[in-house]
């Protein structure tokens, strides 16, 4: 069998890349996502799409929206390594028995990756910040 | 075909309005997977890369949504130009079916062979995005060639054989340089000759496992840039077969159309040597 030319051309080019992105010093994701600000004005922006939403506002119905938007807020800075502490409840409890399906999960986070690039995340602290989160699919589906 | 209006064309640019109408209308009806989830269309109808089927069901359809998607296909490689046209659909994100029509044009060796495949998938568990285990699917493809009298005189035993997969993928959060990357593998049992069009089984060997794998780099959410390796089985004696591979872009304008081009490199097809060109796939997806 031959050697693959392009794979292991491009492994190492992925390798070199790997390296060159590996900076020690690098600032907190928390800071790279612009700090409090920018996340207070993701989660509004973010909150903004769900209303228009009606497949999706009906899990709003019973919230009072300011308390979720901060609690989000502290939510998203304590994941991203910033100065907060998520005291709220776990994921599964805080969704259980809404009947929320994969479809409304990828409706809202679409809305959350569109409000991080229209708050002008860098697209780097974007994907970080989402593979942080997606672990969390598996809570809130845990109890529907 | 000399034709003054060749049935072709007249799909052309059926297919050109549907694309352009998609275009323009923007995730309207989209099923509600991220964009780019659904792959594109694998040269054997399967949501995929381009050579090589992914474990991701066609379409952005989740679960409760139904989705559909149609592509043209065509390789200009030195000797030879392959034409697929393909169709497939997604059931709540769980079954996947497609069907595909391969013509392969024997520009140099003049002539034609022609397959059709018919192809089913199911996604066993798992998420490309959420699930740390990524998402597994089994799939299987039934192939028939139009004419087997160019097979069967290379020594293919059939002229219509069935594979079935494996395929695992994963999209790695911020992997690369900050972008994420998409890696699949799949594991196919096969019999296939040039993946069908030269007919099943040989004189050389069996049926067999082969390996293809593929990676991607999401350079923005709507464009990814990777490269495939397909690993096939090598069983005419009367004509040597190499393992596929390709770099490929995929662009999504949206959930509706996307367009993939890559340079496939395809090693030695029915006694003529190293065979390389450029690949364009349009898909339009409902």
């Amino acid at each position: 069998m031959r050697f693959p030319r392009y794979p292991a051309a491009l492994l190492m080019a992925l390798w070199l890349t790997g390296c060159a992105a590996q900076d020690t010093t690098q600032p907190s994701l928390y800071s790279r996502l612009g700090g409090m600000d920018t996340i207070e004005a993701v989660v509004e922006n973010m909150l903004y799409r769900v209303a228009d939403d009606p497949n999706v506002v009906v899990f709003f119905a019973n919230t009072n929206i300011d308390h979720f938007a901060d609690a989000f807020a502290t939510q998203l800075c304590d994941i991203s390594d910033g100065p907060c502490q998520y005291k709220g409840p776990p994921m599964d409890r805080a969704h259980q028995h809404m009947g929320i399906n994969d479809a409304h999960f990828n409706r809202v986070v679409e809305y959350l990756t569109d409000a991080l690039g229209e708050e002008g995340v860098p697209l780097a602290a974007q994907n970080e910040l989402l593979g942080r989160l997606a672990p969390l699919h598996a809570d809130v589906m845990r109890r529907q | 075909m000399l034709a003054p209006f060749p049935p072709a064309l007249g799909k052309g640019i059926a297919a050109l309005a549907i694309t352009h109408a998609l275009l323009i209308s923007g995730t309207a009806f989209a099923g509600s997977r991220i964009i780019g989830t659904g792959g594109v269309s694998a040269i054997e109808g399967a949501a995929g890369g381009g050579l090589s089927p992914w474990a991701v069901l066609t379409s952005t359809a989740s679960e409760q949504e139904f989705g559909a998607t149609a592509s043209l296909s065509r390789a200009w490689l030195d000797d030879y130009r392959l034409t697929v046209k393909a169709a497939s659909a997604n059931l709540y994100d769980r079954v996947e079916v497609s069907v595909a029509r391969q013509t392969l044009d024997l520009v140099t060796l003049g002539g034609e062979l022609e397959q059709t495949i018919v192809g089913g998938k199911v996604r066993l568990f798992g998420d490309v995005l959420y699930n740390p285990w990524g998402i597994w699917s089994a799939g299987f493809q039934h192939k028939r060639v139009a004419d087997d009298s160019i097979p069967k005189a290379l020594g293919a035993q059939d002229g219509q054989g069935n594979d079935v997969y494996l395929s695992a993928s994963k999209l790695v959060f911020g992997a690369v340089a900050g972008r994420n990357l998409l890696l699949n593998a799949t594991l196919r049992n096969t019999e296939a000759n040039q993946g069908g069009l030269l007919g099943f089984g040989g004189d050389n060997d069996g049926r067999q496992w082969v390996a293809e794998g593929s990676l991607g780099v999401f350079v923005t959410p709507q464009w990814v840039v990777g490269m495939e390796y397909r690993q096939k089985p090598d069983l005419l004696g009367a004509a040597e077969e190499d393992d596929w591979q390709s770099v490929y872009s995929a662009y999504f304008f949206n959930k509706h159309v996307s367009l993939t081009t890559a340079w496939l490199s395809l090693g030695n097809i029915a006694g003529l040597a190293s065979q390389d060109g450029a690949y364009v796939s349009l898909q339009a997806a409902f």
